[in-house]
């Protein structure tokens, strides 16, 4: 009986070191592997809160309709008030602190701060920039349409209108400039004249001279690379100029609170939802999705499915992974890739300002 | 020629606004004898009430403007009544004055921010702009305006200066306080008007740039560096120099940026103050 009692006591504990070793071995020595946590850093605050909690919002939708995966995905907003120190010391606090796999940003320039934080930690970041330097590196990814594939279609869009001359003001930050880089680049290759090319610094609220001077070599056209608010006082100082040319941007018309002062331009976004995307959003916020809700939403759900496709206890890694191999992934942008850079492809669209409201471009 | 000529006209509308800055900013230094680092703040508050008062409560907008200008000018009187009056009184250095003045700004700012967020927001005028032409250059009604101000309150402090009673009493606490108080001047007095008549200037500048451009909480930093660099060049503690300072600092950073891009604006700005510090300090002006 004693010899019994041993035996199964013996195996008994056989079995717990065995299942032990074998879930500490498989583990990372991270905080229970049943909850994968995602750590958002968004400008909650400021100018452009609404950006940020438009993305928020995209991924708190994802999240509520996250049921019966094997893990439980947690959510973890970090508000950086659209400053890149901010995002630093936060995406810090999150990873150190909160012990998450993934961290989410926003802007090139939080996006191209955290990244080498990121990479040296090995925690996945997932951002919307549109500088692809932000998806340097095995553990960083972005999913925004390329800079690259909107200044292709702007330049195709102006080449189709007969635009001879084109000026560009470009704000001084890592996304735009990128985009004028890209633009540059097209540009190069067509009959397309830059007669002006002004960079700006964030801040700047007297554009009357960088006008003056491009308006003096009578540009077709003018794309503004800006944002709020300086993208409006720059458009109101161009109509108080007396310039009648036509204005064009990348994404910025989208964002504008003042979009009177856009009426009637075209302009190049990033891609649309679907319909799909749309509805259920409206269902749950009673209200349209603005500029990156279906971004973030893509993003959880692409989270999600690498990491239940892992095999094993889900490290940062091993999402890492599963993001490489994603492809024709159903999202709220229409069927998603990801290349070999960590850029998730999406196709961009020309829209125009129409009532005061954006529209998609019909030919 | 027309490019050249609106590079004039832009460098003398933002210098008409630097002006207006340097002027009250000067006109502190003369009597205070600090560098009243709260004065940009105040552009802010002025600004701010017009966007309450006109906007949010929807009072007619030369009411609002006078608000605008009245309040400012009273937080200012504030200012130097609590803060650097106490200090003086304490025999506190004028470094001491300049910290404070320094702690100051940021808590008009973050106010400000409270109430009303930090929000850009624009001022509207209710009518819209008409555009002149001139010589080939555009002008704006606001613009015309902004400097006409500037014009106008630079002679009115003149006149007030030189032929007023209280105008005497702030030159006499300008040149030596200690004599003007052996006199029977009430400094603490003089000085407190000067800071109400300074930073009501001030509260103004905000009011245009606030029609001009919109209006922010934290757009003083930016007024106020300009402001001391017009100082700096005009001549410190010469309130017309300032005058004369934010003039060409508008024209040499507009004709700055001809030929090279306006991201160099800023950084010929501060360019200009260094030079002015190693080669002429006490600026173009002499303290009168």
């Amino acid at each position: 009986m004693a010899q019994s009692k041993s035996i199964i006591l013996y195996a008994g504990l056989a079995v717990l070191a065995i299942l032990g070793g074998y879930f500490y071995l498989s583990g990372d020595g991270r905080e229970s592997s049943r909850v994968v946590k995602i750590g958002a850093i968004l400008p909650l605050s400021g100018d452009i809160a609404f950006l940020g909690e438009s993305l928020r919002d995209g991924l708190l939708l994802a999240q509520s309709e996250a049921v019966n995966t094997r893990y439980t995905y947690r959510l973890i907003f970090e508000d950086d008030q659209f400053d890149a120190k901010r995002a630093v010391s936060a995406a810090e606090k999150l990873i150190t602190v909160d012990r998450v796999d993934v961290i989410v940003t926003m802007t090139s320039r939080e996006a191209n701060a955290v990244n080498p934080i990121a990479e040296a930690r090995k925690v996945v970041q997932f951002s919307t920039a549109s500088d692809p330097k932000a998806a340097d590196g095995y553990f960083n990814f972005v999913h925004w349409t390329p800079a690259s594939e909107e200044a292709r279609v702007l330049v195709t869009e102006l080449e189709k209108r007969g635009v001879g001359k084109i000026a560009v003001f470009s704000f001084n930050q890592q996304g735009t400039l990128v985009m004028r880089e890209e633009v540059k680049k097209r540009l190069s290759s067509t009959n397309i004249i830059l007669v002006a090319d002004e960079i700006f610094n964030p801040g700047e609220k007297d554009f009357r001279s960088m006008i003056g001077k491009a308006s003096a070599l009578k540009p077709d056209i003018y794309l503004l690379l800006s944002f709020t608010p300086e993208l409006e006082i720059l458009a109101k100082q161009i109509k108080d100029a007396g310039i009648k040319a036509v204005l064009t941007s990348i994404e910025s018309f989208e964002l504008t609170d003042k979009p009177e002062l856009f009426e009637g331009y075209w302009y190049v976004n990033a891609a649309d939802p679907t319909s799909g995307f749309r509805k259920k959003y409206e269902r749950k916020y009673s209200k349209a999705p603005n500029l990156g809700a279906a971004n973030g939403y893509d993003i959880f759900n692409m989270i999600i499915t690498a990491a239940e496709r892992a095999h094993r206890v889900v490290a940062p890694r091993d999402i890492a992974n599963q993001l490489y191999v994603i492809k024709d992934f159903p999202g709220a942008l229409g069927s998603l890739t990801m290349n070999s850079e960590g850029v998730v492809i999406s196709q961009p669209t020309v829209k125009i300002i129409k009532g005061g409201r954006p529209e998609a471009l019909k030919e | 020629m027309g490019i050249l000529v609106q590079l004039v006209l832009n460098g003398l509308i933002a210098g008409a606004i630097y002006a207006l800055i340097a002027l009250g900013f000067n006109l502190v230094y003369a009597t205070a004898r600090f560098f009243n680092l709260a004065h940009g703040a105040l552009a802010a508050v002025g600004g701010y009430s017009v966007f309450y008062f006109g906007q949010k409560l929807g009072l007619p907008l030369w009411v609002a403007v006078l608000l605008g200008i009245l309040i400012a000018g009273l937080v200012g009187w504030a200012l130097n009544k609590f803060i650097y009056e106490v200090l003086r009184g304490r025999q506190a250095s004028n470094t001491v004055l300049l910290v404070a003045s320094l702690g100051a700004f940021p808590v008009i700012q973050a106010i400000i921010a409270i109430i009303f967020s930090s929000q850009f927001q624009t001022l509207t005028r209710g009518f819209e702009t008409r555009v002149y032409e001139i010589f080939g250059g555009v002008i704006t009604q606001n613009q015309l305006i902004i400097m006409g101000l500037t014009v106008a309150i630079s002679i009115l402090l003149f006149l007030f200066l030189r032929f007023t009673v209280m105008g005497r009493m702030v030159r006499a606490i300008s040149d030596d306080v200690e004599a003007a108080r052996v006199v029977g001047i009430p400094v603490n007095r003089v000085i407190g008007f000067v800071f109400f008549i300074a930073s009501a200037i001030a509260g103004l500048g905000g009011i245009m740039v606030g029609f001009e451009t919109g209006i922010e909480p934290t757009m003083g930093m930016s007024l106020l560096l300009k402001g001391v660099i017009a100082t700096i060049i005009g001549g410190i503690g010469n309130p017309f120099g300032g005058v004369l300072g934010g003039v060409l600092l508008g024209l040499i950073e507009n004709l700055g940026i001809w030929k090279i891009s306006a991201e160099w604006k800023d950084a010929i700005a501060f360019a200009v103050l260094i030079i002015f510090l190693l080669f002429r300090p006490k600026g173009i002006l002499r303290k009168r």
